[in-house]
């Protein structure tokens, strides 16, 4: 007790004495902390609790038996006919689109005469399971019916309603015959009879996904191998809801960067937090010299700043918290937006600050604290009493020691650059990382020597350029070289990750750009209406496809057909092209080099298929290696033929020749397709052609600008979140220097109080201020530039490659980056004036004569 | 016309909502070349003096005229100005900037006055209080006497009419304290400035031409040699 008093009259009382720069710190750190917080509980709802749409009305099935482009009907007559226990629940699943509302929502057709029945036996039981299977009942008799479905309660309808739902390109009318209640109150769905199904989807034969229950001896291993056994080659048995896990492994590299960048903004709060400690110390010495003597030992002095410090990172945290939870609102909008785009259909769950999550916030807001302030601790602790006394002694520490920091630094980045060379560990970039840290390491080192020569040089030219004002303030910097170092180090670590980030960002985009320039070609792009998403494919009529060729001015279409499929327990996307429509391309696009002709000639004549980048990547293969694809019933081994750049999904995507996958899969219907217009023929007259000929499909057409730009959009859109993490870190360090800039006013007053004796005008203080926030800046930017150029070299060709594997060609976004840069600048000068008033309200008497 | 005059000045101060009576009913007028000692125990108002007589506060009544201008008439600009060009400061703990040279240090004052090439009137001021040589050291470098010449070579450095040191000798030992005394009596007396020092050494007292006792923010006795 008597402890926490002394505790509480020495360290924690004095900060209230300094509000402004208490909150400051305190909320440096709650920003910190509510982004990471806001992060990670955005990811859980996004990612983390993804369950795929699918799974919406699945049960409590074991088993699922999936096929590429479908299961043959005839698998259900086969595992019926087995000589076992098992339930059999065939499954249609696609997308349809409320036509009224834009909704989309799972389509899924399910034997509703075995299973309604099924569920209406144990009604009470599945519902307090938290399973919802439609409740038929009393409308069995509208089974047969095609235009028959069953919706969930959330969606507002009731029963005899009636419902317009575009699937694929076509919009059909269909009477609500049922409601049943949402799984959990969050899943809906538009349920029909799989017969109903098929025919809304034109998918006869065929059915995406069998469901099975199976007993519980003899494991689920063992009746994997028996039903393997029975069925296909082409067809693949495996645990019900792996593709929930399948996708939650692609999700995961995704969330792993997306989280350590939310850990920038803490590491800058770090910074800050042990620029306050170190400051506490300095202000300090004679006290502890003085508490010293009087009997603290060594470890109560440590334990006091380190307890300094974990007031602050709790008082951080708790602000975190709520904070963390509101932005975690905006983190998840923008976090499911990228998921939507890049990986998988899938809709946020609800954000739930747990128990964890909170002792999670407040372990790393304390730990972090409690971290940055050892060091300046454990050095208060180490003086002797007398030292204690000497004022200057931690500068001149920080002067001799700065040219071994600075070698230091050297090696650490020597360290780096040899790490950025090490490959993966597990498909995530660990050396990457340990690169970065070693970087941002070398540059906290070296920002002493680079701070002193830059302040040397600049208080020789700058007096005389900017005034007596500048000269001082230039001094004053290169005086309190370990605070002006400290706080450069911050700031310029929030400017390195903007920069570092900016420039991967505007190359990836500037390379989407060019990419894109070969990628689409043709002049008109058509595809289904309904909301994109990058792992279903809706499909085109085939008739209008057809229709379409024959148009006058339209000199070829191209077909694409893109089907979902599983390759090697990671989602991926199977299509097929028309190499002879693919004629227009300009520029090879591929590893290889080889002109596109070339590459289609081959896929044309051959059992050869392209596969994107990112495939090769996530699959350790490349060209000439084999693959072997389920497709329908059956197995088949392709060649790669070759790698092309890819940047239209993070999912790796395999090609073929389309007559080649329509000897697997015979169904003909495109997902999309691309028009190439006749020389001399304008365009717009072409779209009309072809609206006209699509009366009546629900399709949508894009020019080729439109596409680019709707691609630009969606690109933009999923690093909109990178640039908020970005602009956090930035205000977190630019509160950083406000912090200390009202230090350095109130350690410094005696001396501006001086400048006032000796004649200074009010304006002349304020600009003394103001020039030092200036030069911080200066120093800060300039340092986080060149620290930002190193990172973002790892971040494109280490990181992003060993993640996700794209290649990025590097590209100066220079109006991006010149714009951010000037608009930190800008803001840490701003952050001086307040400090600058505080300065200019200063009592000269009251200071100078004070002891 | 005196470079200094307080006419019936006095001077309250609130104190924890206390209004506290630091000075009371001053008449006091000094001319150039007049060397003035205010002497008395600490708390009987000579800083609050100095700081009247140096525009840097204002009486709450009564007329504090420099060089016949009325300091209460000026606005915060118009003090700056006056302090500029008419008032040099020396105080007891030196108050060097550890940052800046003896050079850097001394020419701040015509600096922050705007004035441009002040390295020969720094030289020259450096040359008076005996300190040629030391321009390019830094304070740390120097010792108490030393850095208390240079605050007196600062404080001469726009040739101001009124020289005003609070307790100049405070932090020195006896020998150097007399030595700074001396010198500010002879630049005193060579440079025509008025210097009013706050001070309790008898040596101070001995060497002033006027002598200004104060108690409880009153004159009790003026001596005149």
């Amino acid at each position: 007790m008597p402890r926490l008093l002394l505790f509480y009259r020495l360290l924690v009382r004095p900060l209230f004495q300094e509000p402004v720069r208490a909150a400051l710190i305190v909320l440096a750190v709650a920003l910190g902390v509510a982004v990471v917080l806001a992060i990670d509980l955005a990811g859980n709802a996004a990612t983390g609790s993804f369950r795929s749409s699918m799974e919406t009305l699945a049960g409590d099935d074991d088993l699922e038996i999936t096929a590429t482009g479908g299961v043959p009907e005839d698998v259900v007559g086969v595992l019926a006919a087995l000589p076992y226990s098992i339930r059999v629940s065939p499954r249609i699943e696609d997308f349809a689109v409320i036509a009224e509302t834009k909704k989309s929502l799972p389509l899924i057709g399910m034997d509703l005469v075995a299973e309604g029945a099924t569920y209406a036996q144990s009604e009470s039981t599945n519902t307090a399971e938290g399973s919802a299977r439609p409740a038929v009942g009393e409308s069995f008799e509208h089974l047969g019916d095609l235009d028959s479905a069953w919706v969930s309660s959330s969606l507002g309808y009731k029963t005899g309603d009636r419902l317009q739902l575009l699937i694929n390109d076509r919009e059909s009318a269909y009477t609500v015959r049922g409601i049943y209640p949402d799984s959990n109150g969050k899943e809906s769905a538009i349920v029909m009879d799989i017969a109903a199904a098929q025919h809304a989807l034109t998918r006869y034969g065929r059915v995406d996904r069998i469901l099975l229950k199976v007993p519980q001896q003899p494991g689920l291993d063992q009746w994997t191998q028996r039903l393997r056994a029975a069925l296909p080659a082409g067809v693949n048995v495996r645990p019900q809801g792996a593709g929930t896990n399948e996708n939650r492994r692609m999700l995961a590299a995704f969330r792993w960067n997306l989280r350590l960048l939310s850990y920038i903004s803490l590491v800058v709060g770090a910074f800050l937090i042990y620029n306050a400690i170190s400051v506490s110390v300095v202000r300090r010495r004679a006290e502890v010299g003085i508490v010293r003597a009087l009997g603290a030992a060594r470890f109560a002095i440590l334990t006091a700043f380190v307890g300094e410090a974990a007031c602050f990172g709790l008082a951080g945290a708790l602000m975190g918290l709520p904070l963390g939870r509101f932005m975690a609102n905006g983190a998840v909008k923008l976090m499911a937006t990228t998921v939507q785009s890049l990986y998988v259909s899938s809709r946020p769950g609800p954000i739930e600050l747990t128990a964890s999550s909170i002792f999670f916030a407040l372990a790393i807001g304390v730990g972090v604290a409690v971290l940055s302030a050892y060091s300046p601790a454990r050095e208060a602790a180490m003086v002797s009493p007398v030292e204690a006394m000497a004022r200057g002694r931690r500068e001149y520490d920080t002067r001799v020691h700065k040219a071994r920091d600075f070698w230091l630094a050297v090696v650490l980045g020597v360290a780096a650059a040899a790490a950025s060379r090490a490959p993966a560990i597990a498909g995530k970039p660990l050396f990457g990382y340990l690169a970065a840290i070693l970087l941002v390491a070398a540059s906290a080192l070296a920002i002493p020597a680079f701070a002193d020569a830059l302040m040397s040089f600049s208080s020789r030219v700058i007096g005389g350029l900017l005034g007596v004002e500048a000269m001082l303030a230039s001094r004053s910097l290169a005086a309190s070289l370990r605070r002006t170092s400290v706080l450069v180090g911050a700031l310029s670590t929030a400017i390195a990750m903007m920069t570092s980030v900016g420039i991967m960002v505007g190359s990836f985009r500037e390379t989407v750009v060019l990419w894109m320039n070969d990628r689409l070609p043709a002049d008109l792009y058509l595809r289904p209406a309904g909301n994109p998403a990058v792992d279903h494919h809706p499909t085109i009529s085939l008739d209008l496809a057809q229709r379409l060729e024959t148009l006058p001015g339209v000199e070829a279409v191209a077909r694409l057909r893109a089907y979902e499929i599983s390759y090697d327990g990671i989602p991926a996307t199977l299509a097929s092209i028309d190499p002879q429509a693919l004629r227009k391309s300009r520029r090879s696009n591929f590893f290889s080099g080889r002109p596109i002709e070339q590459v289609f000639a081959e896929l044309r004549d051959s059992n050869a298929v392209i596969v994107s980048e990112p495939f090769t990547y996530k699959h350790h293969v490349k060209t000439s290696d084999s693959i072997t694809l389920s497709l329908g019933a059956a197995q088949a081994t392709f060649r790669i033929a070759d790698v092309y750049y890819d940047y239209s999904s993070e999912r790796g995507i395999i090609i073929m020749a389309r007559a080649t996958l329509l000897r697997y899969l015979p169904d003909p219907a495109p997902s999309s397709l691309g028009v190439y217009v006749a020389p001399g023929t304008a365009v717009e007259t072409v779209r009309a052609e072809l609206e006209r000929a699509a009366a009546g499909h629900s399709i949508l057409m894009f020019s080729n600008r439109d596409l680019r730009a709707e691609a630009i959009r969606i690109f933009d859109r999923t690093f909109a979140i990178t640039y908020a993490l970005e602009a956090v870190a930035v205000v977190v360090g630019v509160m950083g220097i406000a912090g200390a800039l009202l230090a350095l006013v109130i350690d410094r007053r005696r001396e501006l109080g001086l400048l006032r004796f000796l004649g200074a005008a009010t304006g002349q203080v304020r600009k003394l201020i103001l020039v030092e926030a200036a030069l911080l800046g200066v120093l800060a930017n300039l340092a986080g530039l060149i620290q930002g150029f190193a990172l973002s070299l790892i971040l494109i060709y280490v990181i992003n490659k060993q993640s996700f594997g794209w290649t990025i060609r590097f590209h100066w976004p220079m109006q991006i980056l010149l714009g951010a840069l000037t608009v930190v600048y800008a803001a840490t000068i701003l952050a001086g004036l307040y400090p600058a008033q505080v300065a200019v309200r200063l009592n000269p008497l009251e200071v100078v004569h004070e002891e | 016309m005196p470079i200094l005059s307080l006419q019936d000045v006095s001077k309250d101060y609130l104190t924890d909502g206390q209004r506290v009576r630091a000075l009371s009913g001053i008449s006091l007028s000094f001319e150039r070349g007049e060397f003035v000692a205010l002497v008395g125990r600490s708390g009987c108002g000579k800083s609050t003096l100095l700081n009247l007589a140096g525009a840097m506060d204002f009486p709450t009544s009564g007329k504090v005229l420099l060089d016949g201008i009325a300091t209460f008439s000026l606005k915060d600009a118009g003090l700056t100005q006056l302090r500029r060009e008419r008032i040099g400061f020396v105080f007891q703990s030196f108050q060097l900037l550890h940052t800046l040279t003896v050079y850097e240090n001394v020419e701040l004052p015509l600096l922050l006055a705007g004035k441009s090439n002040p390295r020969e009137a720094a030289k020259e001021r450096l040359a008076w209080v005996e300190l040629d040589g030391y321009g390019d050291r830094y304070p740390h470098q120097l010792s108490g006497g030393q850095m208390q010449r240079v605050a007196i070579a600062r404080a001469l450095i726009h040739s101001p009419s009124l020289l005003l040191a609070d307790e100049p000798t405070g932090n020195l030992d006896t020998t150097t304290g007399n030595v700074i005394l001396e010198l500010l009596h002879r630049l005193t007396r060579e440079r025509n400035t008025a210097t009013i020092l706050a001070t309790h050494s008898p040596e101070a007292a001995a060497l002033a031409s006027i002598v200004v006792r104060l108690r409880d923010g009153k004159i009790e006795e003026i001596t005149r040699r």
